[in-house]
């Protein structure tokens, strides 16, 4: 089946998502499906979850941290700033603080605390996450496209994703006891309502903050997740393995496209050695990704005589994509 | 002289104690400050720093510091005569309880809610940290020893109490699954359950129930097992500790709390029913009852022991042993743990601590009055002086609690074959919420202390059985009046530790402090005192005496180690304090040099 | 309906007489068992922050995203938390139970 034909024929699949290690052409394959689609007439949201994105390359215009920015008509891209984004989450959080216990200053350990979880490594990461959150649920797009980020982090995501959800529901369950202490003294007191523990609220939000993100990187009907490959031996192993966690983490796994094919009809007689090598090299490894992933291979993507930036070479790249023949 | 003179006399005492001695050590001495932010508030923490209102601290205070001690030692001390007992009760409290409990609190509230060891660590030397907690655990130990041959061997050896004292127990758990599980409303759960526990009551009392402990315990003279163990004494006294055992693992909400709480109420509404009884009453002191027996407290001397089956022991010099005897009702050092870590960290306001420290205590010891009353009138008035002597020969020093109140409940209606077994049912469980609790804490503090060396420790049911076992050696040896003066002379160091410790920071203060330096003399000497007697007493006992049981010669040697190993911390303690003063007095004069 | 003077002070006599003796019925119960409650709930809570905000095993309990979002309802436990771990304990802390 080719791509397009997936595409037509499943329409619920509205997250798209492309996965594999790092400079395999993840970028260029969302920007060009989100352009295919959004030429079709769709509302389409491309966005990077990376913090070193490369989005603006691509269309060749500073979108960080600008929120949706129109691209063409019906394509918008997105790359969030994660710096700000904390910033910003920081403020709102000393605001909270001062607004509910009415200070006009944090005390000093509160305050130092904020800045330390702000130096977090993986505060980057869990701000992203939580703004994915935000524009995945707004659900104003008809498609949203994944810039995701090299296949350890996606990994981690995803593993992270259930760990923290284990971790909450211990946690939900000790602030459940706790509210069971504060009943019975209510009870003792002849007190008749009991403060609810707001905490408890919170941590119910974060559960459904966490799992409204990794339900869609799992959920089969409304997800589409495909591997970019190329030929190359280690780059053939390194999927392999992928895919086998990214199945125990039940990603819907939708296909695997190979990108950098060397065009065949380069191959004439007097062509340099240099070429001809590489192409047979090629043509052992696409044979060896056709017995692997077999029927799963859904097109291969011709090497471009240049790097793919501007509209017009990702239009290019899309055509390849979808109306390409293997 | 009328009972009701007496009691009359004890308000008078409160009256001028509190209202005019009290107020004005108060007043001029600590000078709360309202204003000023407790450590409750300060350091509100929702653990062991919140603030609670006046009275409820007030009945915080009063359960923590009245339990079976008040009931138990002047009904011991009457053999001296009623004076001494009556004297001293009023005379302690008025000159050295209140002041150790209130000024505890203060010391607490201004020292930022420290704890007495903290505080002792401070003030007097480090080690004498170390001595208080063995202080502690001897007193931990002897409650039990005492409390449990009380119970064991008094109390439960009645075949009318045992069911009733099970089915409380039963009714208390059932309290607990009603609060903690259903969280039904408290007062219904209240009513029901005290309602159940005085028909598990009477229940005891039916013939066939009693017939049917007679069985258990062999007949109406139970037969001796090993020593001069009888099998009742055997079987109830393990029942104990059984019943502890539980109480000592099982969570504090499902066995001790609840079963705390329905005890509360049949306690509660037994002293009001006596003491309404009594005013109804107005017995007058039976003239044959002697103010003044003899300086030996031997009653042979006094009364005519020559029909009885066993002859009781003679307790000893009046002058230290009285002052050991009586411990809780006149002062006790465990009331200042109570009031340091306990009630200091709860106080809203400086303002309070007199109220509540100096109140609770001048309750308590009104409620010493009202016991010494049930052996000297409510025994005395319907028996006579030779009751009373039949009964503390007869071991039954507890049941003479029991026996007094009965007769006062019966002038407002309650008839004794109902009130005897109450009064019995209620010193029970007064002793056994305490006992369990008891070994609850030494479980603790054997995990707390031995728990890095021998990790078993940490285990809760092995460092409740061992502090299981070592309450069985004492409840199973000895005599019960010499574990007794042991464990008023562990509370009265503890309390000789604490008045010293509050005249140290009075001094380093600046505050005048004779008011407290003279009791902890007092309390320092007497009680070393009376542990040698003690000591003396025991050892000479064995030594002397033919063909004792063996079970009372290991007890008699138990109780003399015990009490020359006290005389010996309590000598070193002394010798720290010195150097503390000496410390304190130098640094007074550097103080006012530089001013 | 209006009562003479003296029967309203009385009644409010008998009214205040009642709650002291109600508090203090109070105080000798159920506030210790409030209280162990209480100290219960509370070593939860130490609990709770110390897992979610101590990063004691040096995992990440929660991202840390959230764990300031839970911030501002925990911060006045903060410092009474940080002082009730840091404060030294001995056995006469926990003699605040009805023994003697
Ligand atoms: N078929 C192709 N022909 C020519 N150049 C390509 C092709 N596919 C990708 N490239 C170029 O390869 C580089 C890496 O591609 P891209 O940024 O899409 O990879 P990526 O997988 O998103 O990388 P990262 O993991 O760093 O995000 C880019 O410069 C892109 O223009
Ligand atoms: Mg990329």
């Amino acid at each position: 089946m080719s791509l397009k034909e997936i595409f037509e024929k499943n329409p619920d699949r509205r997250y798209i998502m492309f996965g594999g290690k790092g400079g395999l052409g993840k970028t260029t394959f969302s920007a060009a499906t989100a352009y295919w689609l959004a030429k079709r007439g769709y509302k389409v949201l491309v966005f990077s979850v990376d913090p070193q994105a490369s989005l603006s390359d691509i269309f060749e215009k500073d979108i960080f941290g600008k929120g949706p920015v129109e691209i063409m008509p019906n394509l918008f891209a997105q790359e969030i700033d994660a710096d700000q984004r904390i910033r910003e989450y920081q403020d709102e959080i000393r605001q909270k603080i001062l607004d509910m216990y009415g200070l006009d200053q944090v005390p000093e350990e509160i305050e130092n605390y904020i800045q330390a979880a702000a130096a977090e490594p993986a505060m980057e990461e869990s701000a992203i996450f939580d703004e994915v959150v935000d524009i995945v649920v707004s659900g104003e797009y008809d498609y949203y496209i994944y810039d995701l980020v090299p296949l350890g982090h996606a990994l981690y995501y995803l593993s992270m994703a259930s760990v923290y959800d284990q971790w909450i529901d211990k946690i939900t369950g000790l602030r459940e006891e706790m509210a069971e202490y504060d009943q019975v003294a209510a009870v003792m007191r002849r007190e008749k309502e009991t403060e609810e523990d707001k905490i408890l609220k919170e941590l119910q939000y974060i559960k459904h903050r966490i799992n409204a993100s990794s339900s869609i990187l799992t959920d089969k009907v409304k997800t589409a997740f495909y591997f970019v490959l190329i030929p190359e031996e280690m780059i053939i192993l390194d999927t392999q393995k992928a895919a086998g966690l990214f199945a125990k983490y039940d990603v819907p796994l939708s296909g695997y496209i190979v990108n950098r094919v060397i065009p065949p009809e380069l191959a004439a007689d007097n062509i340099p050695d240099y070429l001809r090598n590489r192409m047979e090299m090629q043509k052992k490894y696409l044979h060896k990704i056709e017995q692997t992933f077999g029927s799963e291979v859904l097109t291969n993507v011709p090497e471009f005589e240049r790097d793919i930036t501007g509209l017009p070479m990702i239009e290019r790249v899309a055509n390849a994509l979808f109306e390409g023949q293997r | 002289m009328n009972a009701v003179v007496t009691l009359l006399i004890g308000l008078v005492a409160i009256a001028v104690g509190y209202g005019v001695y009290a107020k004005s050590i108060n007043k001029n001495v600590m000078n709360p400050d309202e204003k000023k932010a407790t450590p409750a508030k300060m350091y509100m923490d929702g653990v062991d720093f919140t603030p609670a209102n006046r009275n409820v601290l007030f009945g915080y205070q009063f359960k923590s510091i009245a339990a079976l001690g008040p009931i138990t030692g002047p009904i011991v001390a009457v053999q001296w005569g009623w004076l001494p007992a009556l004297l001293w009760i009023i005379f302690g409290t008025f000159f050295i309880g209140w002041v150790q409990d209130f000024s505890t609190i203060m010391m607490g509230v201004r020292e930022e809610g420290q704890s007495l060891g903290a505080l002792s660590y401070r003030f007097v030397s480090p080690r004498a940290r170390t001595i208080l907690l063995t202080f502690i655990y001897f007193y931990l130990l002897l409650i039990m020893g005492a409390f449990g041959k009380i119970v064991g061997y008094d109390l439960m050896t009645n075949p009318a109490v045992p069911l009733g004292v099970l089915l409380v127990i039963g009714v208390g758990l059932l309290a607990g699954q009603m609060t903690y599980k259903w969280k039904m409303d408290i007062i219904l759960t209240s009513a029901i359950t005290v309602i159940l526990a005085f028909v598990g009551i009477w229940l005891g009392t039916l013939p066939g129930v009693k017939n049917l402990f007679l069985a258990i315990n062999g007949g109406e003279t139970s037969p001796v097992v090993f020593g001069s163990v009888t099998q009742a004494q055997f079987i109830w006294s393990l029942v104990t500790l059984v019943i502890c055992y539980f109480g000592a693992i099982l969570p504090i909400w499902r066995w001790a709390q609840p079963i705390n709480y329905v005890a509360f109420w049949i306690v509660f509404l037994g002293i009001a029913a006596g003491t309404v009884g009594l005013l109804v009453w107005r017995p007058s002191i039976p003239a044959d009852f002697p103010a003044f027996t003899n300086w030996n407290g031997n009653l042979c001397a006094a009364s005519d022991c020559s029909g009885l089956e066993k002859t009781p022991l003679a307790l000893g010099a009046l002058w230290p042993l009285l002052f050991v005897t009586i411990a809780c009702g006149a002062i006790s050092g465990w009331h200042s743990l109570v009031s340091s870590s306990g009630t200091a960290r709860q106080l809203e306001s400086e303002a309070d601590a007199l109220y509540v420290g100096g109140g609770a205590m001048f309750l308590e010891m009104f409620l010493a009055v009202l016991s010494l009353l049930t052996a000297v009138v409510g025994v005395g008035a319907t028996t006579g002086f030779a009751g009373y002597v039949g009964m503390i020969a007869a071991g039954k020093n507890a049941g003479v609690f029991a026996v007094g109140l009965s007769e006062m409940m019966s002038r407002i209606g309650v008839p004794t074959s109902f009130g005897l077994p109450y009064g019995s049912v209620f010193l029970t469980l007064m002793a056994l919420t305490i006992m369990y609790l008891v070994v609850r804490f030494m479980r603790v503090a054997s995990a707390e202390f031995m728990g890095d060396k021998v990790p078993l420790f940490k285990n809760a049911t092995f460092g409740s059985i061992v502090a299981l076992l070592l309450s069985a050696v004492l409840i199973y040896t000895g005599f019960w009046a010499r574990i007794w003066v042991l464990f008023g002379g562990a509370n009265q160091l503890m309390a000789a530790l604490t008045l010293l410790l509050i005249t140290l920071w009075l001094m380093s203060k600046g505050k005048s402090y004779m008011w407290t330096l003279i009791p902890f003399v007092f309390m320092y000497i007497t009680t070393i005192g009376a542990l040698l007697l003690t000591a003396y007493n025991t050892i000479h006992q064995v030594m002397t005496t033919p063909g004792l049981a063996i079970d009372l010669v290991v007890g008699n040697w138990l109780a003399g180690l015990i009490a020359i190993y006290l005389v010996i911390s309590a000598l070193i303690l002394g010798w720290d304090s010195l150097q503390a003063f000496q410390r304190q007095r130098a640094a007074s004069v550097e103080a006012k040099a530089k001013v | 309906m209006s009562f003479p003077p003296f029967i309203t002070r009385l009644g409010r006599g008998v009214k205040s007489t009642f709650r002291t003796l109600a508090e203090i019925i109070y105080g000798a119960t159920i506030h210790e068992m409030v209280r162990d409650l209480r100290k219960e709930r509370a070593h939860l809570e130490h609990l709770f922050i110390l897992i979610v905000f101590g990063d004691i095993l040096g995992i990440p309990i929660l991202p840390p995203y959230y764990t300031l979002h839970l911030l501002p309802y925990i911060a006045p436990n903060i410092t009474g938390w940080k002082r009730s771990l840091l404060r030294e304990r001995d056995l006469t802390d926990l003699c605040d139970q009805e023994i003697g």
